[in-house]
């Protein structure tokens, strides 16, 4: 596997870039859209399932947020756990004090953020 | 049934710029600040910028990038870097297949002098389906289901390039820039995913589905998180809470079908 690689990357000299994101970035997450493409085969608008369907990816995504919010990665990290979800709960309340205005809510939750990672930052 | 004959039904261009409005403002802004992170890491293993915008182009799914380069700059073997994004891209699965459904016309057999009529052709529900990602899914699932079935696919394709033109330009400007951000403003950065997900999802929450889902979710993840090896945390909270969502939702509905008589 190894060789095989080493091979491919000597043959595709500064093309190597291109074809390392195509084989295994795209391809790898691209087969589960197509996949899906199939599966919906027949499955009208208001089909049962896809009630079910749309709950397993709303519950998927709401994990999603928690997660980056509960293992933050790099910059996100050196906000003290509280403040990140303070953050979180200040944009939640600016989106239903401004009649469920997303762009208030992303901009509370952003102000609470950056206020208290200059403040964990010195 | 003429029901689609609407005077207000817009023509597919005109839905396609409706498209590309509705993209311009939070949706793209968003991307724009998620997705500059992901030059930088390409820039870190010594990749040209080109690959940097061709993984926002082709992978489309922001995580998946910063694993692909991240694990590149951690020296992590290729064939393991694809099966980590093949496990954590399983997610578009109940994306693609709660959204596809909104867009494909069905195909419709000649009948009573009416000529046939072609359903949406599988290769462009392969197109739509690579532009299914968070963003393009919040987004269409909160404004294709008001729209006239005829106005979808043009609206989504323009929504759906125009933040992803926005996204491979940060992609690209962030290879360039990213090195010397204040860390207080790239914390902000970070965070504009989280924020703008979870708005977009109470958004377009409608029913109590949505609104359980969202919650059993969220509160969730943590626990599961200890119990579920990690790779497949996200999946199984997924696939448990959205059924126990869904379960609860089958619950109150046939209560309240027999409720009139108890």
């Amino acid at each position: 596997m190894t060789a095989t690689l080493a091979a491919l990357e000597h043959w595709s000299g500064g093309l190597w870039p291109y074809l390392v994101v195509i084989l295994f970035g795209f391809l790898p997450s691209e087969i589960w859209r197509w996949a899906s493409v199939f599966l919906v085969r027949g499955l009208s608008e208001d089909a049962e399932i896809l009630v079910w369907v749309r709950a397993v990816a709303t519950a998927l995504l709401a994990g999603v947020v928690a997660k980056l919010l509960l293992v933050p990665s790099g910059a996100l990290a050196v906000v003290p756990v509280f403040w990140r979800w303070g953050a979180l709960g200040a944009g939640i309340l600016a989106f239903f004090v401004f009649r469920k205005s997303m762009i208030a809510g992303v901009i509370f939750g952003e102000i609470v953020l950056i206020s208290a990672a200059l403040l964990a930052t010195g | 049934m003429p029901d689609d004959s609407s005077p207000s039904l817009k023509s597919p261009r005109q839905a396609a710029l409706a498209g590309m409005k509705a993209a311009a403002g939070l949706p793209s802004f968003m991307l724009m600040a998620s997705l500059i992170g992901v030059g930088g890491l390409c820039r870190d293993v010594g990749y040209p910028m080109g690959a940097a915008v061709a993984s926002t182009i082709l992978v489309w799914a922001g995580p998946a990038q910063m694993v692909l380069f991240g694990s590149i700059a951690a020296g992590v073997a290729l064939p393991l870097i694809a099966v980590a994004i093949c496990v954590s891209s399983i997610r578009f699965v109940p994306m693609c297949m709660s959204i596809l459904p909104m867009m494909r016309e069905p195909a419709i057999p000649a009948r009573d002098g009416q000529p046939a009529q072609k359903g949406t052709p599988t290769w462009l529900l392969l197109i739509l389906a690579h532009f299914v990602a968070v963003t393009a899914w919040v987004e269409g699932m909160r404004r294709l289901p008001a729209m006239p079935k005829p106005e979808r696919i043009p609206y989504f394709l323009a929504f759906a390039s125009t933040v992803m033109l926005a996204a491979a330009f940060s992609t690209g400007a962030g290879y360039y820039l990213i090195a010397k951000l204040p860390p207080a403003l790239a914390a902000g950065l970070l965070f504009t995913s989280p924020i703008y997900f979870t708005v977009a999802l109470a958004a377009g929450a409608r029913q109590s589905v949505d609104w359980l889902a969202l919650v059993l979710g969220f509160g969730a993840a943590p626990l599961v998180a200890l119990v579920v090896p990690a790779g497949f945390d996200l999946m199984v909270g997924g696939i448990g809470m959205g059924t126990l969502a869904y379960a609860i939702h089958r619950l109150q509905r046939a209560r309240r079908s027999s409720g009139a008589g108890t």
